[in-house]
């Protein structure tokens, strides 16, 4: 019995120490990329063979992307986007799931329905309409039209109905015999409650107007409003694979915040995954 | 006396009370739900219908021309290169990913510590954006870069990946299927715990070794959860731009070899300005889309 236990340990780490060695393989792309970034030659031809110990090891890669500037222009614009983005579609989420979990009122069913077919609706069927629409509006080349569609988060909606339909009834009923409003009992008694699903909802929203392309590929166009992923598409494919040491510091650069963002957060965001089973792309 | 009358006063107040909070709430409901309703209504309803108009219409002039759009999308030879592109590149990314992201899964799963640490470490690419990702895989695909490196320790010849278009199309398709993966380990992983233990416990009973048990018990009650991350795989591979456009550009190089349904949408009508073509091409895509998702419901409503 004991050896038996003794071999399930053992086979257990050669079985991790294998996982991890594939997942190292995984990561290899940005292992590289990283070691790429610290080579003082690698914008005069890509190391070759590839090494992950740069030989000439040197910050010069990254002095360049922050003296040039730019990439600090398209940090700030898509901060601005991601924060206003953020608090859009996480206060719409948890109005609307609070409805839906609390309330009665007509219509409900099929409202309900309604927030649910949009996810079915892909971005692509309402792309030229919304070009359009935000180009007679005068608002093309402007941070807008990357905002005010965020408020619609139909999965949103949907993890906080679940939420709220989670937390205990006797909460809304006390509040409703002291002759609390239904704005006052959402405000005062369930927001506060309401740390959890807001820390995910937001590091979701964020995830995905951090890493948003082809909606603003359409809407912007002026140098200086160019979020980070528009800078970086277009540094990589003007220079190709020239000034490869620039270029993946600029990756670089690019991942960090959402790779942070992910390591401090990362159980709210694999239990959401796991929980919607869908992700918008 | 006294006792009475103040009893009778607080019934009927909270008679009211009763009455004015079952009314007043009625309109409070919607005000709660006013952002998003207002959201759907201008992101949703109205580009979807004025996306139909549009497919019908032709030029600045808007000259109504029922359904020509449509025949012209339908007998484009661009058109269905970029179809056939885009279903190319998606049967081999979900093909490759989902079996390799179930066996990782069903192996982490076996874990009894490190499982959380794995799954954070698989996930990363995924949060990555597709730029940043494509970004660094332009310069792996390079001749100099190290897929070459591999390639030809391998005792093969060099390949120029980017030049050739069945080589770039399996560009695209080793960064999709890498960048997607940990999603699926994810999904697997949590269908996977939700397998009963009793099942296992039984076999192991009976005598069964720890294949035997993923063969009889894990595979056929990952079926469903299968399939539903292939019809997935399917709605969001038809949908694929970035990577494409990242590899290939606007045109999909080489040859329109990266061409894909969506770069062409946006080529013919950002580009073109023909507004009717490529609004009758979203809809072609938006009925693959709902036809998929329509699978999808049956499949999750079966629940094999």
């Amino acid at each position: 019995m004991r050896s038996n236990r003794k071999a399930r340990k053992i086979s257990d780490v050669l079985l991790f120490l294998f996982l991890f060695a594939v997942g190292i393989i995984m990561l290899y792309p940005f292992l590289w990329m990283i070691s790429v970034s610290l080579e003082r030659t690698a914008n005069v031809s890509i190391p070759f063979p590839p090494r992950l110990i740069p030989e000439e090891f040197s910050w010069f890669n990254y002095k360049l992307v922050f003296e040039n500037g730019a990439l600090l222009t398209a940090y700030g614009n898509s901060l601005v986007i991601a924060l206003f983005s953020v608090l859009l579609s996480v206060s719409s989420a948890l109005l609307g799931g609070y409805a839906f979990s609390r309330g009665s009122f007509k219509g409900k069913r099929l409202l309900f329905f309604a927030v649910l077919a949009t996810m079915m609706i892909p971005f692509e069927a309402r792309l030229i309409p919304m070009f359009t629409m935000f180009n007679e509006l005068d608002m093309i080349n402007t941070k807008y039209p990357l905002i005010f569609p965020s408020v619609i988060n139909a999965m949103g909606i949907v993890l906080a109905k679940q939420y709220f339909d989670n937390l205990p009834e006797g909460l809304r009923e006390s509040a409703k015999i002291d002759g609390a409003g239904e704005f006052k009992i959402f405000f005062h008694i369930f927001a506060p409650l309401t740390g959890p699903i807001t820390a995910t909802l937001g590091i979701l929203s964020f995830q995905d107007s951090w890493n948003s392309f082809l909606w603003p590929l359409v809407v912007i166009n002026d140098q200086h409003l160019k979020t980070v992923p528009l800078f970086l598409s277009s540094f990589s494919t003007e220079n190709g694979g020239r000034l490869a040491g620039v270029t993946m510091a600029t990756a670089g650069m690019s991942i960090l915040p959402i790779l942070l963002v992910f390591l401090f957060f990362q159980k709210y965001i694999i239990r959401s995954i796991a929980l919607s089973g869908l992700k918008g792309e | 006396m006294s006792k009475t009358v103040t009893a009778v006063l607080e019934q009927q107040a909270s008679r009211k009370r009763q009455k004015s909070s079952r009314r007043e709430p009625q309109l409070a409901w919607y005000v709660f739900l006013m952002p998003t309703l207002l959201g759907i209504l201008l992101f949703m309803v109205y580009p979807l219908i004025e996306s139909l108009r549009l497919s019908f219409v032709k030029g600045a002039s808007e000259q109504f021309v029922g359904f020509g759009n449509y025949a012209n999308v339908l007998q484009s030879e661009t058109f269905w290169y970029a179809m056939y592109n885009t279903l190319y590149m998606t049967i081999f990314q979900l093909i490759i990913a989902i079996p390799a992201g179930f066996v990782i899964a069903c192996l982490i799963n076996n874990l009894v510590r490190g499982g959380g640490f794995l799954k954070v470490l698989f996930y990363i690419p995924n949060v990555t954006s597709m730029v940043a990702a494509a970004t660094v895989f332009l310069a792996i695909l390079h001749p100099d870069g190290p897929l070459n490196y591999v390639v030809q320790l391998l005792g093969f010849e060099k390949i120029v990946w980017l030049s050739q278009p069945y080589s770039a199309k399996w560009g695209v398709i080793i960064l999709a299927a890498w960048h997607w993966l940990g999603f699926v380990i994810i999904i697997n992983l949590a269908n996977l715990q939700a397998i009963s233990n009793d099942y296992y416990e039984a076999a192991s009973i009976d005598g069964a070794s720890r294949f035997q048990q993923w063969w009889y018990i894990t595979v056929p009650n990952m079926v469903g959860s299968l399939t539903i991350l292939f019809i997935i795989g399917w709605i969001g591979g038809l949908q694929r731009f970035t990577d494409a456009y990242m590899l290939g550009g606007l045109q999909g190089s080489p040859a329109r070899s990266l061409h894909t349904v969506v770069g062409f949408v946006f080529e013919r009508g950002f580009g073109g300005h023909e507004y009717g073509l490529a609004s009758a091409a979203t809809y072609i895509l938006f009925l693959f889309i709902l036809l998929l998702t329509y699978f999808n419901t049956l499949v999750t409503k079966m629940k094999i």
